[in-house]
């Protein structure tokens, strides 16, 4: 099992770019022979002192905070200040495991018979913090949240290429973000802004 | 994109019961499947009803039965080498779902599922159309499942979106929110070439999609429903079809009243003088709201109707709401003989999709 959706026709490849740190300006178009461009990269941390902003509204969780800083990382890149240059920018948002924190916050309120918080009401649903970036850059593509089976960043990039080649966004901000699975690991997250390629074969 | 889409295979199960017979006719004569919830002990909150399967149903093999009766009325098209699309709440475990789901029925071209809230299967809907459309595949099974469960429904009454009178009254005057309800459903899309290659029976066409965002909100509509309008249009311009061949919606319609009036405004910006004479029905008055499998579950519902030329009936009505002057179905369905219907979906995040159905 793969988690690829769209199997690799014979002339047909998909992104494969080595990219630089979220500071560094990636140019015009760091294109990829035939997926999407790769226009812009945030991520965090960024560094064992790097911090992660709060969000308001967001509570317990730090996932929501970590999409929201990648995403600005990424845009503030690309674009400095907010808005972006184009409304029809999609977003699509991979995480395997989700926002586990604030699912087993729920699950624990209820174990023991406490009440559940009215703002998990909200946040416990990846779209969420999607409408905040969305909301703050006017972003007015696509919303799309994944649980990719393999490959996070893989599956994103395929699902932003539907995007593209739909004619349904001009530019697809790819996020995927995991929280810590244990001791000894970090959150972690990766935004990149990508665009159609400037030479399709398919 | 040159690749027409067709539906040629449909299946689902609900609290009406596990096929499509139940549910359709209940969506015809309005009667909701509402009733007190004993999958877990729901005392504690504001509102105890859902619509719900019997026993405790496990959502993979829920999951597999549904894409097993869907491919089965596609006329069983053989190795399903296609890939599997599947819809579901966010979870941890839904990795290991997908994996097994696909295993089980057979599906060896790859699995990916969407989480996107109540528009996560209309999602994956319009992305198996795109990849049929490019070419990239002939034909893409989709299927979704929502199970009522009682961290959902803890997190649903804390945000007091569940109606404490145990209807849901969409676009109605006196509405008061939702009704959570089971739901899987699955459908085999396939263009129109592949269907005709091996003489399949065509049960729709899916002549149209669209999915805009509002960049307005984390959790609230936009109120003048400029993204829903958007996504609306971008499925119309898809099909190269005008407003006025729209002979149905099937609305979003949750029955909460901020929603329902933001998605009346998106319908007028569509329809503009029109909107009085366009009829507009949400099925979730009768199944509840399915969360990530609401979108499947109506689009099998829509293509349904659309065959059996008839409308389903808007439940739970009182009257007509100020904010949502549109010609509701009520009483009893409605005869139609539409070529085009709409089904609508709205979530969290400013996410709107439209699906715009054609008959064959």
């Amino acid at each position: 099992m793969t988690g690829l959706i769209a199997e690799p026709q014979p002339e047909r490849r998909t992104a494969s770019v080595e990219l630089g740190p979220a500071s560094v300006d990636l140019g015009p178009a760091a294109t990829v022979d035939t997926g999407p461009a790769v226009l812009a990269r945030g991520e965090w941390p960024v560094g064992p002192a790097d911090t992660l902003p709060a969000i308001a509204g967001f509570v317990v969780s730090s996932f929501s905070p970590l999409v929201a800083e990648v995403a600005e990382r990424c845009l503030t890149a690309r674009y400095g200040t907010a808005p972006a240059a184009t409304e029809r920018t999609g977003v699509v948002l991979a995480s395997v495991a989700g926002d586990v924190a604030t699912t087993d916050t729920v699950a624990a309120a209820l174990a023991a018979g406490r009440r559940v918080p009215p703002l998990l009401f909200f946040q416990s649903n990846p779209n969420a913090v999607v409408g905040y970036v969305t909301e703050r850059w006017g972003l007015f593509g696509p919303v799309v949240c994944l649980s990719p089976a393999g490959d996070p960043y893989t599956d994103a990039l395929e699902a932003a290429a539907l995007l593209l080649d739909d004619g349904a966004a001009d530019e697809v901000l790819v996020i995927t973000a995991d929280l810590a699975r244990g001791p000894g690991e970090r959150d972690h997250a990766v935004a990149v802004l990508v665009g159609p390629a400037t030479s399709r074969r398919w | 994109m040159s690749e027409q889409v067709v539906v040629t295979g449909l299946a689902a199960r609900s609290a009406f019961g596990p096929d499509t017979s139940a549910l359709l006719a209940r969506a015809f004569t309005g009667e909701p499947a509402f009733t007190p919830v004993r999958r877990f002990d729901a005392t504690a909150r504001r509102s105890g009803v859902a619509a719900t399967l019997p026993g405790a149903p496990v959502l993979a093999d829920e999951l597999v039965a549904v894409i097993e009766d869907a491919c089965r009325v596609a006329g069983d098209p053989g190795p399903r080498t296609g890939p599997l699309l599947l819809a579901a709440h966010a979870d941890r475990s839904n990795a290991a779902t997908a994996a097994d789901v696909a295993l089980r029925v057979g599906v060896a071209g790859g699995v990916r599922t969407y989480t996107a809230a109540c528009v996560a299967a209309s999602t994956a809907v319009a992305d198996a159309a795109t990849m049929i459309a490019t070419g990239r595949h002939d034909r893409v099974v989709v299927a979704a499942g929502f199970l009522v469960d009682e961290d959902i429904f803890a997190l649903f009454d804390a945000g007091r979106v569940l109606a404490r009178d145990g209807a849901v009254r969409p676009f109605s005057t006196g509405r008061l929110g939702m009704v959570l309800g089971d739901a899987i459903a699955a459908v085999v899309l396939e263009s129109a070439s592949s269907a005709a290659e091996r003489g399949a029976r065509v049960r729709a066409r899916l002549a149209g999609w669209g999915r805009c965002g509002d960049a307005y909100h984390v959790c609230q509509p936009r109120p003048d429903g400029t993204g829903m309008a958007r996504a609306i249009t971008s499925a119309l311009d898809r099909a190269g079809v005008g407003p006025d061949d729209v002979g149905y919606v099937n609305a979003n319609g949750t029955g909460t009243v901020f929603n329902d009036a933001a998605e009346a405004a998106a319908l007028r910006l569509t329809f503009g003088d029109r909107l009085p004479r366009v009829p507009v029905s949400s099925t979730k008055s009768v199944h509840g709201h399915a969360l990530e499998a609401t979108g499947l579950l109506e689009l099998v519902i829509t293509v349904l109707a659309l065959r059996a030329g008839r409308l389903p009936v808007n439940a739970g009505y009182l009257g007509p709401d100020v904010d949502c002057p549109l010609d509701v179905v009520v009483g009893r369905p409605r005869p139609s003989g539409a070529r085009y219907a709409l089904s609508v979906n709205a979530a969290f995040g400013g996410a709107n999709t439209a699906l715009l159905v054609g008959a064959p």
